[in-house]
Order: structure tokens, then sequence, then C-alpha cells
């Protein structure tokens, strides 16, 4: 595959040669992965003889992923395929809100106040949440999980701070880990 | 024979223990419950159910799982037969003579029909799980390095070929599940590697993190998408239990159809996807009136149904004997029992025979489990689908985060499952297929590992890989399937099928 790669020229005018978008960034983009990886591993020593240094085997996947990479793009370019579908913004944004509002608020706050304020959040994913109703099945989603994992599992789970002193709560939120 | 019958008794014996009854039966139960729901594919099932294994015993854990996985895999298939949404690949092709049969009023003979064929199949496959365990755990321990390569490449290769779309991206896909596996030590070394000092990188990226990202928030991102248009069927389930005429009708295709996956899933990477897909044409070409397929055939629905079963139980094989998992959500399992300090491979069989055996008897348990669960309670499971998708989804979204956030207790993590389910959603609109990349990603380390041995004892020459008689007939047929796989007109071929109504 990676052989016809040479042949194809960089499109110069982007527009007028992409002919297959979602294969042609696709395939661009895991070449900037691979790329990435590649400065990442720069450090790590290769082969040693016939054995592998720790460097071998992440720049070896680089380095085919990237010839892959090209490939895709360049059947972007040669073949027709479909435009790319919409990207939504509001589900992914309040999504990937929910999620790092609990990291950051579950350490310091607690697992009540941090599985409440994600479920608020993820409820602005879509249009069809309604105020009272969210707040009703937050509440109920959160006692439920209380119940669940830190008593019925027995996972060791923070419910509440461990402290309501201010200064401490915002010490433990200057940082997520 | 008889050691055949010892094993099973020590198998029993493990699993009929009130404990691992019960285990196995809250498993399947609470997997039935999220498989079911939309969305909810049996990956996702068990990534999100893990945790509450943990505090488990190994044994009662693996059981446990397994109940979970059979619960899961039947609830996806539900879901195909009432709303048209396979719960999961190997679902798909339910979907196609279910759903017809749900929209003639007949959704309780098909879902009655499914659970038993299901049955039938997992009766069936443990006996050759139980059977077949042994002679390939011999076969198991003629393997070396090179060897292991090679059946992983070839693992990869059957991943490629099965996915739907560009064989091409597919690679891709797997390249980069590679390459993401790499983050973290290095095995020999112990260098740490692309983590950039981030500690929680440096033990390398968790499976479960990958898994729940790319598919659990992956998947509510596109849910979100469209808003309030599934398909539920809101008539009468009338009449559970299929007649005398479609017990008939399908009694030929359950044999076929577990047969066939038997066969398909113990091959890796094949599982329960093609198994299915394979069952329903195969019933299709035998069948007198191949016509009604695709308009609500009985056949339609028991073939693939006691195929995926029936491949999903013979998968363990390669999992159990040679440590190899041969799809992404046995992969998850290794993912688990590695959380539970076993290594799966030839020495489960030898060292930990309780556990081996309770786990092919627990297969055969799971799959009692989930017929008593399920035939009474279909309409309770209709009832659940009504849920509409805006309290469904926070429930989701909360247990993952919680999930992921209790493994290592780190909160970095689930800033990572969000990076994940970002990555996931993007794969999604290029049209790059995950499942090969969470195979890549499992695989890789295992992948490393066996190449550096090979071509260390192999004083660097890589042609040890085709000179080694196993290891040059696996790599062949891996070569020949990709060859076979890139010719257009079977490409063609696949689709075909999965346009046919």
């Amino acid at each position: 595959m990676s052989e016809n790669v040479g042949g194809v020229p960089e499109p110069q005018s982007r527009g007028s040669f992409v002919r297959a978008p979602r294969e042609f960034y696709g395939g661009l983009a895991l070449v900037c992965v691979a790329v990435f990886a590649l400065w990442a591993s720069r450090d790590l020593p290769g082969m040693r003889g016939f054995a592998f240094g720790p460097g071998t085997a992440p720049r070896m996947f680089a380095l085919v992923l990237a010839a892959l990479g090209i490939a895709v793009a360049a059947t972007g370019v040669l073949t027709k395929g479909p435009g790319i579908d919409r990207f939504y913004i509001r589900g992914p944004l309040f999504i990937t809100l929910s999620v790092v509002l609990f990291a950051w608020l579950v350490r310091p706050l607690g697992l009540v106040i941090a599985s409440f304020l994600s479920i608020l959040a993820a409820a602005g994913a879509t249009p069809e949440a309604r105020l009272i109703e969210t707040l009703v099945w937050g509440a109920v989603l959160t006692a439920f999980c209380v119940l669940l994992f830190p008593y019925a599992l027995n996972l060791p789970m923070q419910i509440w701070p461990n402290s309501w002193d201010l200064a401490a709560i915002l010490k433990g939120l200057s940082s997520i880990r | 024979m008889l050691d055949l019958l010892h094993n099973l008794a020590l198998g029993f014996g493990v699993a009929l223990s009130p404990m691992n009854m019960f285990l196995c039966l809250i498993g399947a139960m609470v997997g039935t419950l999220i498989g079911v729901l939309p969305g909810v594919g049996p990956l996702a099932t068990i990534a999100m159910l893990l945790p509450i294994t943990f505090g488990l015993p190994p044994v009662g854990a693996l059981i446990m799982l397994a109940g979970i996985y059979y619960g899961a895999q039947y609830g996806g298939s539900t879901t195909s037969i009432l709303i048209n949404i396979p719960g999961e690949a190997s679902s798909v092709i339910t979907t196609l003579d279910g759903h017809q049969m749900a929209r003639q009023g007949r959704a309780g003979p098909a879902l009655a029909i499914a659970a038993i064929g299901s049955f039938f199949a997992g009766c069936v496959s443990t006996v050759l799980v139980a059977a077949l365990g042994g002679p390939l755990t011999s076969i198991a321990l003629l393997f070396g390095p090179a060897e292991y390569f090679s059946l992983m490449t070839l693992g990869l290769c059957f991943a490629v070929v099965l996915a739907r779309g560009s064989i091409l991206k597919a690679l891709a896909m797997v390249m980069l599940g590679l390459l993401l596996s790499m983050v973290g030590s290095d095995i020999e070394t112990g260098q740490s590697r692309m983590a950039f000092d981030i500690p929680e990188l440096s033990d390398g990226i968790g499976f479960v993190v990958v898994a729940m990202g790319v598919f659990g928030f992956a998947e509510i991102m596109r849910n979100l998408e469209q808003t309030g248009t599934r398909d539920v069927i809101n008539a009468k389930l009338s009449g559970l239990m299929p007649t005398w005429p479609d017990l008939k009708a399908s009694a030929g295709a359950i044999g076929r159809g577990t047969v066939l996956g038997a066969i398909l899933g113990i091959l890796p990477g094949g599982g329960a996807v093609i198994a299915a897909f394979a069952a329903y044409t195969f019933e299709k070409k035998v069948s007198k009136d191949p016509s009604r397929f695709g308009h609500g055939a009985i056949e339609g629905v028991a073939a693939p149904e006691s195929a995926n079963n029936a491949a999903a139980q013979t998968s363990f094989i390669p999992l159990l004997t040679l440590g190899i998992p041969p799809n992404a959500v046995m992969a998850l399992m290794v993912g688990a029992m590695t959380i539970h300090g076993i290594v799966p491979g030839p020495q489960v069989m030898t060292k930990q025979p309780e556990l081996f055996w309770g786990m092919v008897a627990s297969m055969w348990l799971g799959n009692l489990m989930l017929i008593i669960i399920n035939l009474p309670m279909v309409g309770m499971w209709v009832k659940l689908l009504q849920v509409p998708y805006r309290f469904l989804f926070p429930a989701i979204l909360i247990f993952c985060s919680i999930g992921v956030y209790s493994i290592n207790n780190a909160p970095f993590d689930c800033v990572i499952t969000a990076v994940f389910g970002l990555v996931g959603y993007w794969l999604v609109k290029h049209d790059f297929e995950p499942a090969p990349m969470l195979l890549g990603f499992v695989l890789g380390p295992l992948m490393e590992e066996n190449l550096r041995r090979a071509m260390l004892i192999a004083r660097g020459d890589p042609t040890t890989f085709v000179t080694r008689p196993i290891s040059g007939v696996l790599i062949g047929l891996a070569v020949v399937l990709l060859i076979a796989a890139a010719l257009p007109m079977i490409a063609k071929k696949r689709e075909e099928v999965f346009v046919e109504e």
C-alpha cells in the first residue's frame, strides 16, 4: 500500500482535489498522530544489535501508521466519497463538560455534589431537558449511585467533603488530580 | 472422555455453589438490564459493570462476568427485535427478520426463539469448549514467541477483514491501537514512553478508559444528534410462545447456526459477528423459499441468534487456552482477568483448574439463567425501552464516570476517557471503525513482547516468522485473508447482504 504513495502528488488547491473528504482529512489526521508519536518517542533508544530498544516498536508502528494514513488520504483524492457529516457541538461539549466536572469535583467535594452537578451538566447536552425534571432525576440518580457504589459495592469513595473548610476545598479544587 | 466428565463435574461443583449461582444470576440479570438499553452494547455493559466484580474473589468475579456477558448479548438481541436498534454488531443480522416479525405482532415468538436458539447453542458449545480446551492447550505449548506473534497478526487481520467499510482504514485503526498501546513503561527497561510525565499515563492508558470513551461516550454523543425518533413498537406482545410450525421451521436453522457459530467462534478474530452473518446467509441459501427472508422469516432469527451465541461461547477457547482475545469483548474480559490477577493462557487450565472449569460450567449456567430470566420478562424489557433518552443518557454517563474513577481512584482517568469520547466521535464521523483499534490496543503489548523475543531468539533474522512451520502457516493465512478481502468483489458481496432486505 505504501509503495504507490510516492506517485500521488500533494494537492495544490485542496477544494478541487479532495473528492472524498472523510478519507482525505481522516488520513491526514492519522499522519499527524504518527508524526506526533515519532516526535514524542524521539529520545527513546532504538535497536542495540538484534535487540529491540524501548523506542523500536513505537517508531515502527508510527511509521506504518503514517504510511497507512497517507494511503487513506490518497484514496480521498483518487476516489469519490460522501462529504463530512455535520459535527454537532452541543452534545459532545456538554458530555465532556459533565465528565470533566465530575473528575474535578469528586475528590474535593465528594461523590454526592460531584454526581449531582455532573448530571445537571449532562442534561445540557439535549434541548429536550426540563429544569425541574432534571433536578429531580439528578437527585434520584445521585442517591442511587451513592447507595450502589460506596455502600453496596463497597468501593472506597469520598461521599461528602472531608471538611467544610473553604480554604481546604479551594486548595483541592486547584488541581484535577 | 472420562477426563471430560471429570472436569465438567469439577466445574459444575464450583459453579453450582449457591454463592456462584447467585452471582451468575445477578450478572445475567444486570447484564440484560443494561444490555437492553439502546446504544449500550455488550462492550459498554461489561466495561460499566466491571467495577461491581472488583470486590469478589476471582472465580466469583469471572462467573459473574460470564453472566453479564450473556445477559448483555441477549439484551442486544432484544433491542434488535423490538426497536430495530442492534445493541452490537453481532445482532445486526437479527434486525432484518426479527424486527419484521415484531411489526407483524410476532415479537413474542421472535424473542422466545432467540432465547431458545441461544440456549441450545449454549448447551452444545459448552461441551465443545470443555472437549477442545484440553487439546488446544497442548497445541498452545508448541507455540513460541514467533508463533504467538503470527497468531496475533492473523487475529488482527480477521478484525480488519470483518470491519465494515474500507480495509485500508481498518488497517490504519489497528495500527493506531498498537501505537496507543505503546504509551506507558517499556516492558524490558521500564523506561517511560510517550507519557509526558503524566503519572496516570506512566502505567499505560487503561483499557476501560479507551473502551468506554470510544464506544460508550461517543455512542451517546451520536444518539443525541437525533431527537425523539426511536421506533418503539406499541402493539401488544400477543402470544409469547412460538407455535408448533414455528418450532419445526427453526429447529434446522438452530442446528446449522450452532455448528457454524461454534466453528467460526474458535478462529481468532472470527467471533460472533461473522458467525451470525454466515448463518443467515447459509440459511437463506438452503431455504426452499428465500424470498421470505427479510419479511419476518423465523429461521432468519433462529439461525443468527444461535450462531452468535455459539460463537460467543467458543471464542472463550482462544481466550482461555492461548490467552489471545478474539474480539473486542473478549479483550475486555482479558482486561477484567488481569485486574483480578489472572493472566489468561495455558497456565490458567493447569494451575487454576477450578477457575477454568468453573468458568466453562458457568457458561452453561449463564445460558440457563438467561432463558429463566428472559422468557417471562419480555414485557418488562419493552417497558424499559420506553424510558425517554433524556433520562437514560445522564444515568449512563454518571455510571461510566464513577466506574472509570473507581478503577484507580484517579479523577484524571475520567478526563482521559472524555478525550477518548471525542476521539471516538471524530472517528465515527470519518467512517473509521473503533473496534479494530481496540483489538490492536489490547494486543499491542503482547505483540511487542513476542516480536522482541522472537527477533532476539532468531538473532535479528525476520524470516523466522515465515520459516518456522506453524508461524509460516499463520502468516500465510493472514496474507491470503487480506488479499481475498482486498478484492473488491468480495467487499461488494459483503455489503450486499447488509443492504438486501
